[in-house]
Parts: C-alpha cells; sequence; structure tokens
C-alpha cells in the first residue's frame, strides 16, 4: 500500500514539474513528457511484470491530473508497458545508446500522439522533431546521471 | 530475477485496455459525458489547496505580519515617546513662564529642519534612584542623541518641567552634576530681586537648601515663595524657575535656612536638554 502511494505521490510530482515547465519549454518548442518517461523508466527498472489494468489506471490517473481527455494516457500507458516487457529481455542486451534511443523515440511517440488529439489543428513538425532530439539527450541524460548515482534509480524490491 | 514476456493471455488483456481506453478517448472527444469527473477533480484540487493554504502558509504569515506588526508598532511608540518628550522639552523653552526664550534671546531659532540650533537633545543613560533619593552625591549620566553634538562642560541641563543641573564632566557619557548634589550650588534670588543667595546641594532629592543672614537680608521669605535663578555664576540663565520654598528654619541668630522644593525632578524624564550657547 505504501508503495501505491509513494508511486501515486511520485507520478504527482512527476507531472507537477512537467506543468511548471511546460510553459518555458514551449517558447523553444520543445515538449518533455516528464510524466510518461517517468512511468516508463519505473516499468522498465521493476523486477516484476505490471499488469495491463494497473498500467490503464495510472494512465486514466494521469489524464486525470493533466486534465486532458480520458483514455489518451491509458492507451499510451498501455502501449508502452506492452512494449517495455515485450523488450525486457532483449533491453539486457542493449547499449546505453539503444535503450535511450527506446526511450526518446517513445516519449516522441507519445507527443506525436498526444499532439494529434490534443493540438490538431496546430500540429507542429518542427515540434514534434525538436523534442524527439531533445528528449533523446533527456535520456542520454538521465543514462550517465544513474550510471554516476545508481542508488537514486534504484527501485525498491 | 527474469521478467517473462506477456503471454498471449496478457496480449488479449493489453488489447482489451487498449481498445478500452480508446474507446473511452472516443466517447471524452466526442460528447461532455465525463466533464463531470474532471470538474470535480479539479474542484476537489482547489478547495484542498485553499484549506491547506488557509490553514498552513496564511496563517504562518499571518502570525508572522502580526510579530513584525508588534515589533513595528513597539518601535513607533517608542519614537512617538521621544518625539513627545522633545516637544515638552521646546515647550519648556518656549513658554512664556520662563526667560529662555522671551528676554535672553537664548533660542535663536529653536526649530530648525527638526534640528535645534541652541541646546542638543539628551538622553538619560544612568541615574540610580537609591542614591538619588539617599546620599549626597546626585550624579547622572546622559548621552546627546540629536545631531549637535559638542556639549561643553557646565553647560546647563534641563528638562521639560526646568532646569536638572549641569554637566560636569564630558566622555561618551556626559557627567551630569545634579542640584541636589551637595558640592553644588545654584544662585537664586526672590521675585522682587531684592533677595540673593546660594542654593546649595541638600543631598535630598528635590532639594536645595538656601543659607542667608538675616541681619544683612531684611526681606521677609515666606513660606510657598517662588526662587528663580539669578544668572550670577555665569553658568545658569537669569530668570528661571527653580522652585518653591517649603521651610524656613532659624539656625542662629546670624543664619536661616530656606528649603527649596526644586520644580524639576530628574526621576520624571528620560529626555533631557542640553543648553550649548549663551
Amino acid at each position: 500500500m505504501s508503495k501505491f502511494i509513494k508511486n501515486i505521490i511520485a507520478l504527482i510530482f512527476l507531472n507537477y514539474i512537467e506543468l511548471s515547465f511546460v510553459g518555458l519549454m514551449s517558447k523553444f518548442s520543445i515538449i518533455l513528457p516528464l510524466t510518461f518517461l517517468g512511468y516508463s523508466l519505473y516499468v522498465y527498472r521493476s523486477n516484476t511484470n505490471t499488469s495491463p489494468i494497473a498500467a490503464f489506471l495510472v494512465g486514466l490517473f494521469v489524464d486525470l491530473i493533466q486534465g486532458s481527455y480520458f483514455g489518451l494516457n491509458a492507451t499510451l500507458f498501455c502501449v508502452i508497458t506492452y512494449l517495455i516487457q515485450s523488450y525486457s529481455n532483449k533491453f539486457k542486451i542493449f547499449s546505453y545508446l539503444q535503450i535511450c534511443l527506446f526511450f526518446g523515440l517513445s516519449a516522441a511517440g507519445y507527443v506525436g500522439f498526444t499532439q494529434l488529439v490534443l493540438n490538431l489543428y496546430n500540429f507542429s513538425y518542427l515540434t514534434l522533431i525538436i523534442s524527439t532530439v531533445f528528449n533523446i539527450v533527456f535520456c542520454f541524460g538521465v543514462a550517465i546521471f544513474s550510471s554516476y548515482f545508481p542508488k537514486i534509480f534504484r527501485l525498491e524490491k | 530475477m527474469a521478467r517473462i514476456t506477456p503471454t498471449p493471455g496478457q496480449k488479449i488483456l493489453y488489447l482489451l485496455c487498449i481498445f478500452l481506453g480508446v474507446g473511452i478517448l472516443f466517447i471524452d472527444y466526442k460528447t461532455d459525458n465525463l466533464n463531470k469527473i474532471r470538474h470535480t477533480y479539479n474542484s476537489l484540487v482547489i478547495t484542498t489547496s485553499y484549506i491547506l493554504k488557509n490553514y498552513t502558509i496564511d496563517l504562518l504569515r499571518e502570525n508572522f505580519n502580526r510579530s513584525k506588526t508588534k515589533k513595528a508598532l513597539i518601535k513607533e511608540n517608542e519614537s512617538l515617546k521621544k518625539a513627545l518628550d522633545v516637544s515638552y522639552l521646546n515647550n519648556y523653552l518656549i513658554s512664556r513662564e520662563n526667560n529662555f526664550y522671551k528676554d535672553k534671546n537664548v533660542l535663536k531659532h529653536p526649530f530648525e529642519h527638526n534640528s535645534f540650533t541652541n541646546y542638543s537633545v539628551a538622553e538619560l543613560k544612568n541615574l540610580d534612584p537609591n542614591v538619588f533619593n539617599c546620599c549626597d552625591k546626585h550624579r547622572m549620566y546622559i548621552e546627546v542623541i540629536s545631531d549637535i553634538k559638542q556639549a561643553a562642560k557646565e553647560s546647563v541641563v534641563f528638562s521639560s518641567s526646568g532646569i536638572i543641573g549641569q554637566v560636569s564632566n564630558e566622555g561618551k557619557y556626559l557627567e551630569v552634576i545634579l542640584l541636589t548634589d551637595i558640592s553644588h550650588s545654584v544662585p537664586v534670588k526672590s521675585l522682587s530681586d531684592k533677595f540673593f543667595c546660594n542654593g546649595r546641594g541638600s543631598g535630598k532629592a528635590d532639594i536645595i537648601i538656601c543659607s542667608y543672614n538675616p541681619l544683612v537680608w531684611k526681606e521677609e521669605i515666606l513660606s510657598n515663595e517662588i526662587f528663580y535663578t539669578s544668572g550670577m555664576g555665569g553658568v545658569f540663565p537669569k530668570d528661571i524657575k527653580i522652585g518653591n520654598a517649603i521651610n524656613i528654619s532659624d539656625i542662629s541668630p546670624t543664619r536661616k535656612d530656606i528649603e527649596i522644593k526644586l520644580s524639576a525632578n530628574p526621576l520624571d524624564n528620560n529626555l533631557f536638554g542640553v543648553l550649548l550657547d549663551q
């Protein structure tokens, strides 16, 4: 129960940071889906499989706190959970670069899809491309940071 | 521990969840049916943050402001008290009852941009009331707080009710010898200008004693008669009210003592004026 509450608080915190920086980053045509990346990292680092219903419910909760359409994050969280679990064993032979590329591109896919739903009439490829590059670089940054400070990203068993 | 990839059953579940998600998304996109949930959540967040803010941050801020206001009020009160005392001093100087301003023109410009050209304002630093009420040596220490700081030795020190004494020593604080100190004497006279004597300190609070030879001074001194400075010593200005005679005693055929109760008490004030130029 305490683990569940911790995860929920972490999600709310990440969402708060994401919303705090969204205005600043949008000036540079950058969208950083921090909540989505945080959830993806959690599923990736977790030792157990996350059930699709949990992913769906977490997605619905993120929809609620982000004020987006219900089902948007639920669907995307289910998809990313499925992808990560499918590749969970293959990730072990991947290099950091490949994993960072995977997560960066996943984030770019998330950005593209959410923009299609939420911002269809102002959809910008420039935003998508810059966000993709930024997300990949961000994932690299996180990977380098986690290699220097491994304790921070270690999940409890 | 190795993680297993999704089994066919799990894949179906994933597929169902994704379809369900897309279905909900479609419904929410096309209709307003789910807006109620969103609005309820938003109102809950606003209410919660308002309550939390009201009972934590606002409470702390209010207490902080209250203490700050209290401090500011105390400070303002102190400065107002000081300003009031200064105004008493000014009133004393410019009042028609004494001669500082009217006749001698001692204060040429009593107020000039809130600074006084002819006297400095000084604050009481030390006066032992026990010694003042019992013993012979009556001294107090004051510090000049106004812009004009040069206070010479022997300068007259006065309060809002009258002359207190004169500066006996300079330093960081000015030492003031009070009129009641037994080693001090002030030349006094009666209102008629026909009787003069030296009022020396009695060592008792508020009392100076004037000894004279009744064979020399023929004027009869009555109880309650008012005495003024005579200005003969060259230190105190002339015609400033000193006090009233309260007791006249015959010591010998050639000596009478008049006890004069001073009109100014140093214990009544915290602020004093020190005359600079006479």
